[in-house]
């Protein structure tokens, strides 16, 4: 076999000779020459025919021929077994029936099977020798390999997909082919390949040889095969067939025990313990039990199986009933009538009451909960009673009307007249007593506030509108009070001009040009600083404080009208301000912007307090007469009261108007205060305010009065007392403005 | 400054635990948590017990949970966990012997220390019965299935049983309610009210959305609780505890009947003790009851007088038959205690606010259609005698055709019958004839009610409730005496509107001066004159003038005070006005239901009228 291995041609071996060892070592020399004479055979398959007669002269003789013919007789067999598509196919070759030079009679003869690894036709001679590779190395290159010879194989033209297809629909046999990487082409598949292919499907052994029911070759086993000679020498231990000491020990442990009677075998539930006995006999333990469970609510009449028909549900009951979420009814069961008891069915949701029953008890937290049983009147406060604090305004006596919004109102310091001006620009003064229009102005533009002097030896009030402050002196004027007017106005000469200029301008037309309708003086505010809301006189009425809507800073300013002087007093203010206010006594003044009131010292130039009242947006505010307390009042319905010795926070806060507050005003001489709201109520309070530190106020609701109607979401925008009757003066929205007296 | 201190180490945070760390610290399953019926507390800050969270989660105190730690129940339930593994694993491999031994070492968990950790005190429990007994009746009347096994049901009713045969012993039946759910008893035990509800008689089909388990968790606390509550009432009273069945006549569907009362004292081993604690607990019994009697009668005025000595002979008649009823031996010992105690006796026959022994005069039939159990419940528990057919179960001390019979409770409308001898008719005219409703009614009233309302075949009156509603709620029974007060002015007014129909222009004339005339005297007088030139009834005249002066004041004060009332509500404080408005929320509520019920009784009553009038 070296030999063999050594020579040029090793591939091709023998296949058969591999079975018989011993012929195949005496023939081997001859073998050689017989492989050179096959390299013939092989270059032409074709003429397979001119060479039986070298087969006959070798020296393989009939074994071989047996063993050819034992193979024919298996591939007879297996081909009447699987198909006769294998005939047709000519895969084996065919054999030919020769007369024998030998014995002069007939056989059949087949061709020679080379024996070389390309024998087999499934592997017909490949030119690609490169060998198992990974064939995808070749992808780029124009070749796919090498052939024996060392030269490049090329790739064979594959043509593109459209082609492809057009030879699987010509080519019929392109079904049984598939692609070949080593050659870059389809090759049609063998009839063995394509019977491996069809057992793979059918979940065959692939082999058709496989017999899967061998019968079993007993080798080792079975009678007469036996082993009769032991494996080893050793003797047999005497733990085999000695009864164990130990486990003789551990049975005594147990039968004597059972003999003392400590273990009593086949032992019944020992029954001698009663199930009940007096459990609350002996002292009860020191924990604390748990809660006992609230017991269910006792039944109504209306569950009765026969209830006084009034408790029975209508349709419309029963039907919201059904309608209504098992856990939001009221009650768990519709109330029914039945005739008699016989006729009652059973209760389909018994079980599941007391399943809930069940789940309340061990699911809900039980805590001792006190039931408040209080009659809610007990929490009204018991206040003294309204008409026990008489007098108080309670109805309207008069009216009189504007043609637009009336915003602003001012009563005279003695009570007897009003000057009432609108978003229409009209002023009208007319008496409180009996409603008589005596005077009438028309400005341009809105009427922002008017405000009388407090002064009594003099008259005249404040109109403010755009920009402009106009002082006007109201006619039939006694001739002394007149005059005094006149000079306080327009003195006859005016006072020094300020060292520093001011834009605030001081105007008086000259005395000639007087006439009831224009102004006698008129402060000409700064530029854009808008309508002033707001006009409010120190008690001593020398100097008004106004406050305008527009401008920065400049919104607030304090006139003095003895110097014909003004002056801004906060180059700095946080916040927008909303209103200012003097104190009656002192010389303080309270500043209001959008959420808290500043309350200065004017004389020490000094901040004293900030107050919060906690709204959002003050609307209205207004000082006792005390100076000790004051009022606040807010778009967010809210009014506080403090009480300035004491905190900054509120001493009490109320909420009772539905809608914003719009304005608040204390009575100058009587125990009241009013409040105005865009619910077109006004509400009188009586406010007693107590010397003692030590009492609070008292403050008790008096009437509300109702009478403005509501337009364009405002209500009643001001209102304001008469200085020596309990009468309030309001205006409204509605143009109106009303008179109440007591 | 004092050291930091961490969040969530101390206070609440540590106090509670939520559910599935307490079940992490147990190292227990869900399931089992639950059956340890552990009650949820109350954080008094939710959101501090669950560490700044506001999730919804129940939390339990962190010290119950400890002390749960070493709960013998628990140490069971995992010892049953180990077992049902070996004796599955026993099973599956086949090993029949050891799987048996298993089986028989079964490890059994009592709840008998648990009974006596909820209720210190008897009389805890004996508060705490209400949902025991409601659920024993419903399970006695369940039909088994492999959920509930037939032992269970068994077992349940023989409870039920034994609290029926106890109540009727010691008579303490005291009001009775027919519902559409059920049957509401109410007793009063050791003067602890109790109430329970039996359900009617009928297959009861257990919903899919229950959970058996629970239920059955709570039954078995019930059951041990109840054994143990009966066991210390009946010996208390001198009686056997468990009363022995007598299988015969369970066989014949005897139902409460099949239980033998048995006194202590013919088996006694322990006499002594427990007669002395018979005495002292009837004793006290008797203390406070003889407390409530004085008080009772202190406040019944001289009216109530002669009722009560109607009362009070035939109760003495009565009390030795209804005890032998009850006494199936005869005891002896009865002699010795009435001996002992004379003043138990005495104070037994004197009169009592409730009359425990109604029926005992009165020998009821029941019909084959009225429910036994209820009916024989309660005529057995207020003294009276009753037998039942065949049909409704075996045990009927007599038959029907008995000349005892007083009463036959029926429930069928009335039938003619042809074929009626002489005798059944005889026996006929001597019964009455009463439906099942008149028997409770009695009850609930307290004597024994006319029978003619409730005759066989009659329209019942309605039932009600006995147990009452809150203060001021709607009462049927008042306003139907009103009635008769309202019908009366009704009419008038009616009357006096096909008057007026008539004469439309004197009427107008006759309230306008009425009204008119409220203001004061002189007008009055004006007003009369008036009147009378316009030719009007001066008697007329004057009812027209005082209705109107009622209904003018009225309104005035009334709208004067409401709207005091509304502007001092303005000084409230905030948190005052919130809780006014839910106070008056809740009040209104009721009012509108009442109101609602009284204006729905005047339709039905004018339409009741109405029918008569065209009929």
């Amino acid at each position: 076999m070296t030999i063999q291995a050594r020579s040029s041609k090793k591939r091709k071996q023998h296949g058969q000779d591999e079975s018989a060892d011993t012929f195949n070592e005496a023939v081997n020399l001859e073998m050689l020459s017989d492989e050179e004479d096959r390299e013939d055979v092989e270059s032409d398959n074709g003429e397979v025919d001119e060479f039986p007669e070298i087969d006959a002269g070798s020296d393989e003789s009939g074994e071989e021929d047996e063993t050819y013919e034992s193979e024919e007789d298996t591939g007879a067999s297996e081909e009447g077994s699987s198909s006769s598509s294998h005939e047709q196919l000519h895969i084996f070759p065919e054999a030919k029936t020769i007369v024998s030079d030998i014995t002069g009679q007939e056989k059949r003869v087949y061709p020679e099977i080379e024996p070389d690894y390309d024998s087999d036709s499934s592997t017909e001679d490949t030119p690609n020798r490169v060998g198992d590779i990974p064939m995808h190395w070749y992808d780029d290159l124009p070749h796919v390999g090498y052939d024996m010879d060392g030269k490049r194989v090329l790739k064979p033209a594959r043509g593109d997909e459209l082609d492809r297809f057009l030879k699987t629909v010509e080519d019929p046999n392109s079904w049984t082919s598939a692609f070949d990487k080593k050659a870059q082409a389809d090759k049609p598949l063998t009839a063995e390949e394509l019977d491996i292919i069809r057992r793979l499907y059918a979940n065959e052994n692939p082999d058709a040889n496989y017999d899967p029911y061998e019968p079993l070759t007993e080798w080792f086993t079975g009678p007469g095969k036996e082993e009769i000679m032991p494996l080893t020498a050793a003797p047999e231990p005497k733990r085999r067939w000695i009864p164990s000491k130990w486990e003789h020990k551990k049975v005594m442990k147990i039968v004597r025990a059972i003999r003392q009677g400590r273990i009593l075998p086949n032992r019944t539930k020992n029954t001698s313990q009663p199930l009940f006995y007096s459990i609350w006999g002996d002292s009860s333990s020191s924990n604390a039990p748990p809660l006992p469970a609230p017991k269910p609510s006792l039944p109504t009449n209306s569950e009765s199986y026969n209830p006084p028909e009034e408790y029975l549900p209508t349709e419309e009951d029963k039907r919201q009933w059904e309608e209504t979420d098992p856990e939001d009814r009221e009650h768990d069961y519709l109330p029914q009538k039945y005739s008699a008891l016989r006729l009652v069915p059973g209760y389909e949701r018994f079980i599941k009451d007391r399943f809930n029953r069940q789940l309340d008890l061990y699911m809900a937290p039980r805590v001792q909960r006190v039931k408040l049983n209080i009659d809610p009147n007990s929490l009204i406060p018991k206040l003294p009673s309204p008409s026990s604090l008489k007098p108080f305004p309670t109805y309207k006596s008069l009216q009189v009307v504007h043609t637009h919004i009336a915003r602003c109102i001012s009563v005279s310091p003695d009570g007897a007249w009003v000057v009432s001006g609108d978003e229409g620009g009209v002023v009208r003064l007319w008496e409180v007593n009996v409603g008589r229009e005596v005077r009438k102005w028309k400005f341009d533009g809105k009427i922002g506030s008017i405000e009388w002097c407090p002064r009594t030896d003099v008259s005249y009030f404040v109109v403010g509108t755009d920009d402009m402050l106009h002082f006007l002196i109201p006619p039939n004027l006694p001739a002394s009070i007149l005059q005094l007017t006149q000079s306080t106005l327009a003195p006859s000469t005016l006072p020094p001009p300020p060292e520093t200029p001011s834009p605030v301008k001081w105007s008086t037309p000259s005395s000639n040009t007087w006439t009831d309708e224009t102004a006698v003086l008129t402060i000409h505010l700064p530029p854009s600083s808008g309508l002033p809301t707001q006009i409010t006189w120190h008690r001593r009425g020398d100097y008004l404080a106004s406050v305008s809507i527009g401008g920065s800073q400049g919104a607030v300013w304090i006139h003095q009208v003895s110097r014909r002087h003004s002056q801004a007093p906060f180059k700095k203010v946080r916040g927008k301000v909303q209103l200012v206010l003097f104190h009656p006594m002192k010389p303080c003044f309270f500043v209001a912007t959008q959420q808290y009131v500043r309350m200065y010292n004017l004389s020490e130039q000094k901040l004293l307090k900030t107050l919060q009242p906690g709204i959002k947006w003050i609307s209205s505010m207004d000082v006792h007469p005390s100076g000790d307390h004051l009022i606040v009042g807010g778009y967010d319905r809210k009014l506080c009261w403090f009480d300035l010795e004491l905190s900054d926070k509120p001493y009490k806060v109320l909420r009772y108007h539905t809608r914003a507050i719009r304005s608040l005003h204390f009575h100058p001489t009587y125990p009241l205060f009013a409040s105005s709201s865009d619910d077109g109520a006004i509400q009188i309070f009586h406010s007693r305010v107590y010397n003692d530190l030590m009492t609070d106020p008292l403050i008790v609701p008096l009437k509300i009065l109702r009478g403005h109607e509501i337009t364009k979401g405002l209500g009643v925008l001001q209102v304001k007392w008469c200085s020596r009757h309990p009468w309030l003066v309001s205006g409204g929205a509605d143009g109106a403005v009303n008179v109440w007296c007591s | 400054m004092g050291r930091l201190r961490q969040k969530g180490n101390a206070g609440a945070a540590k106090a509670y635990v939520t559910r599935s760390i307490a079940i992490k610290k147990l190292q227990c399953s869900l399931a089992d948590f639950r059956r340890l019926c552990i009650f949820p507390r109350e954080p008094k800050s939710r959101k501090r017990a669950n560490k700044g969270s506001s999730a919804p989660t129940s939390f339990y105190y962190a010290k119950d949970i400890a002390y749960l730690a070493h709960e013998p129940v628990l140490k069971k339930l995992r010892e049953h966990k180990a077992f049902a593994k070996k004796l599955s694993r026993a099973l599956g491999r086949g090993e029949w012997s050891s799987a048996k031994s298993l089986e028989e070492n079964k490890p059994v968990y009592k709840l008998d220390h648990i009974i006596k950790e909820r209720y210190p005190t008897f009389i805890d429990a004996l508060r705490d019965i209400d949902d025991a007994l409601c659920m024993i009746f419903l399970f006695a009347s369940l039909p088994s299935n492999p959920r509930i096994p037939p032992s269970l049901v068994e077992n349940c009713s023989r409870l039920a049983a034994e609290w029926q045969l106890y109540i009727m012993r010691s008579h303490s039946l005291r009001k009775a309610f027919l519902s559409i759910k059920g049957v509401y008893y109410q007793a009063e035990v050791m003067d602890q009210t109790i109430t329970w509800l039996v359900p009617y008689q009928f297959t009861q089909n257990i919903p899919v959305d229950v959970d058996v388990r629970v239920m059955l968790t709570f039954l078995e606390l019930y059951q041990t609780l109840l054994g143990f509550v009966f066991f210390k009432l009946y010996t208390d009273v001198g009686l056997v505890y468990p009363p022995p069945l007598d299988a015969k006549r369970d066989e014949s569907a005897a139902g409460v009947g099949a239980y033998l009362l048995q006194e202590a004292s013919q088996k006694s081993d322990k006499p002594a003790v427990t007669k002395v604690k018979v005495v002292e607990v009837e004793g006290r019994q008797v203390s406070g009851r003889d407390v409530y009697k004085t008080i009772k009668n202190i406040a019944s005025s001289s009216s109530n007088a002669d009722d009560m000595d109607v009362d009070a002979p035939t109760v003495e008649n009565n009390f030795g038959e209804t005890e032998e009823e009850f006494i199936v031996q005869p005891s002896k010992s009865d002699a010795e205690m009435a001996s002992s105690l004379p003043t138990l006796q005495s104070l037994k026959a004197l009169p009592q606010s409730i009359n425990t022994s109604l029926f005992a005069p009165y020998t009821f039939w029941l019909s084959r259609e009225t429910s036994r159990p209820i009916f024989e419940f309660l005529v057995r528990s207020f003294g009276g005698k009753i037998g039942w057919p065949a049909s409704s179960g075996g045990g009927s001390p007599f038959d029907e055709s008995d000349d005892s019979i007083t009463h036959v409770i029926i429930d069928r409308p009335v039938i003619e019958q042809p074929s009626e001898t002489d005798e059944q008719r005889e026996r006929r005219l001597k019964r009455r004839y009463v439906q099942p409703q008149w028997v409770v009614d009695s009850i609930n009233a307290g004597k024994i009610l006319l029978e003619a309302p409730y005759a066989q075949g009659q329209t019942l009156p309605p039932h009600l409730s006995p147990f009452g509603e809150y203060e001021g709620a709607y009462d049927p029974a008042a306003l139907a005496n009103e009635e008769a007060a309202a019908d009366e002015d009704e009419s008038e007014i009616e009357g006096e509107d096909v008057e007026i129909e008539d004469a439309d222009l004197e009427n107008e004339v006759l309230q306008a001066v009425a009204t008119a005339a409220t203001e004061d005297s002189a007008t009055l007088r004006a007003a009369e004159l008036a009147a009378e030139a316009a030719g009007i009834d001066p008697s007329t005249f004057e009812k027209e003038v005082a209705k109107s002066r009622r209904k003018s004041k009225k309104s005035s004060s009334n709208g004067v005070d409401e709207a005091e009332t509304d502007m001092n509500k303005m000084m409230m404080s905030n948190k005052q006005k919130k809780l006014y408005e839910k106070v008056k929320h809740s009040q209104d509520k009721r009012n509108l239901e009442r109101s609602k019920l009284e204006e729905k009784k005047k339709n039905l009553h004018k339409q009741k009228r109405k029918l008569g009038q065209t009929s």
